[in-house]
């Protein structure tokens, strides 16, 4: 354990990046969910194949390989444009911490694409009606009708695309992100003590699970409050 | 700068680079079922330790869950091949040979980590199963043990496909993970190429199809078995 003195601080610095990534990729995760189940449920021929495309792709491809290409990626784009301006430039990248959010972001939003669109359908359909009895606008019924009526049931699940959402940070490291598990290899180098140093990365990833399983419960609660006499 | 846009893309090295990576397929097919099978053994032994009843059989598996599934999988296989050859014990250990070896860690991580989701998935399955058949069973004098095997499993079985079949697919992207720890399975060769050619669009986006291919083809035969095992309940879906 003492081989850890000196690092807390460090350590401390990577955790606040991890929270940094997840608060930035949830945003990301929320919108493209949302645009990725409104294409699938939309009348547009043309949507629904580009979110079908969307979902089957990112679904269906190992994480590292998405956060690769994107780093790499665009990476190679970016080094051709600049050195259009500027032949000199060898090498410019897009911030490990914007690209890895990015793709961690572009990944769990296709999950939580599926989750968004049942939520949508789990609707009661006859609430969206007397919405519009009521003389509602399309804007109006979705938000004050749909999404307090959807995102009761879509917590559940989405509960468990944050969690996938933090522990995929701990991957980001790969291209140079200084979260916890950067730190650890950088201790590692000099104290050489491998097991303690993972072992509080993930202790700490531990806790960031910990907090947001038990913040979904609360949330859980807090949405299902009208129906707590019910049961 | 060339204005054809498919000048900036290299088609003769995607013809070659594709028969080089699918030299890894052998490896991550390997680690998929290896893991998957074993996975799936640890999952049904926690599975009867988490709804024996009993509590100092109940808790440790609990635990264990919980550990397994709050952290992330790269840290798991951080620990076990970087972390553990530190230690006396394991280097003593007659277990040695597996964790000296990338190829042993990772099955080894793989096989903890799925068998942790697994678990969870049997364990949803079994509570699904209605009480009503359950106490049919007993009624008809069939003791707990064959209540067990002959009615709850077959139902419950069928219920966790779904997931199961979700669980697979991620552990097969679980597997591209080993590339980390220097193994060759088609992420570590196409890593390779890269790093030689730094070509990352055409040797990235082909080794995603060869992904798509085999995530497809899962869902395929996992669908297949979803609609024969429940072939006699198709009237009431």
């Amino acid at each position: 354990m003492e081989a850890v003195t000196g690092w807390w601080d460090d350590f401390f610095w990577g955790s606040l990046v991890v929270v940094g990534v997840f608060i930035v990729a949830l945003t990301m995760t929320v919108l493209f969910g949302l645009i990725g189940a409104a294409a699938k449920l939309s009348k547009s021929r043309t949507a629904q194949r580009i979110a079908a495309a969307y979902t089957i792709v990112f679904r269906g491809t190992p994480e590292i390989l998405v956060l690769l290409l994107f780093y790499f990626g665009s990476a190679i784009a970016l080094t051709a444009i600049a050195q259009v301006f500027d032949p000199e430039v060898k090498f410019v990248d897009i911030p490990p911490f914007w690209a890895g959010s990015l793709a961690i972001a572009l990944i769990v939003g296709s999950y939580a694409t599926e989750t968004f669109r049942g939520a949508f359908l789990g609707v009661d359909p006859g609430q969206v009606e007397a919405a519009r009895a009521l003389g509602l606008s399309n804007l109006k019924t979705f938000l004050y009708v749909r999404i307090p009526a959807m995102w009761r049931l879509a917590l559940p699940p989405f509960g468990n695309h944050m969690l996938s959402l933090v522990k995929d940070t701990a991957l980001i490291s790969i291209i140079g992100l200084e979260e916890t598990l950067f730190v650890a290899e950088q201790a590692i180098g000099t104290t050489g003590k491998p097991f303690i140093m993972f072992i509080v990365v993930g202790a700490i990833y531990l806790g960031f699970s910990t907090i947001i399983t038990l913040s979904v419960m609360v949330l859980e609660r807090y949405a299902n409050r009208h129906l707590e006499v019910a049961r | 700068m060339s204005s054809n846009f498919f000048d900036f893309i290299d088609f003769q090295l995607i013809l070659e680079s594709i028969p080089d990576m699918l030299k890894g397929i052998g490896l991550t097919l390997e680690l998929l079922f290896l893991s998957g099978i074993l996975g799936l053994a640890l999952a049904i032994v926690l599975l009867l330790m988490r709804i024996s009843g009993r509590w100092y059989l109940a808790a440790p598996t609990m635990v264990y869950i919980y550990i397994f599934r709050g952290t992330p999988i790269l840290v798991q296989i951080f620990i076990i091949y970087h972390g553990l050859p530190q230690l006396d014990f394991v280097r003593e250990s007659i277990f040695w040979p597996i964790f000296k070896e990338p190829y042993g860690c990772a099955i080894v991580a793989l096989t903890l980590n799925t068998g942790a989701y697994v678990s969870e998935i049997l364990r949803g399955g079994v509570l699904g199963v209605s009480r009503g058949l359950k106490e049919a069973g007993a009624a008809l004098g069939l003791s707990i043990r064959h209540r067990f095997i002959y009615i709850t499993a077959p139902i419950a079985i069928r219920l966790c496909l779904p997931a199961y079949s979700n669980d697979v697919i991620s552990l097969m992207k679980s597997t591209a993970l080993v590339s980390t720890i220097t193994l060759l399975d088609m992420m570590g060769i196409a890593r390779t190429i890269v790093a030689e050619t730094y070509a990352p669009y055409e040797v990235f986006i082909s080794l995603m199809v060869i992904y798509l291919i085999l995530t497809w083809m899962m869902q395929r035969t996992f669908g297949w078995a979803e609609k024969r095992m429940s072939r006699h309940v198709r009237s009431e879906a």
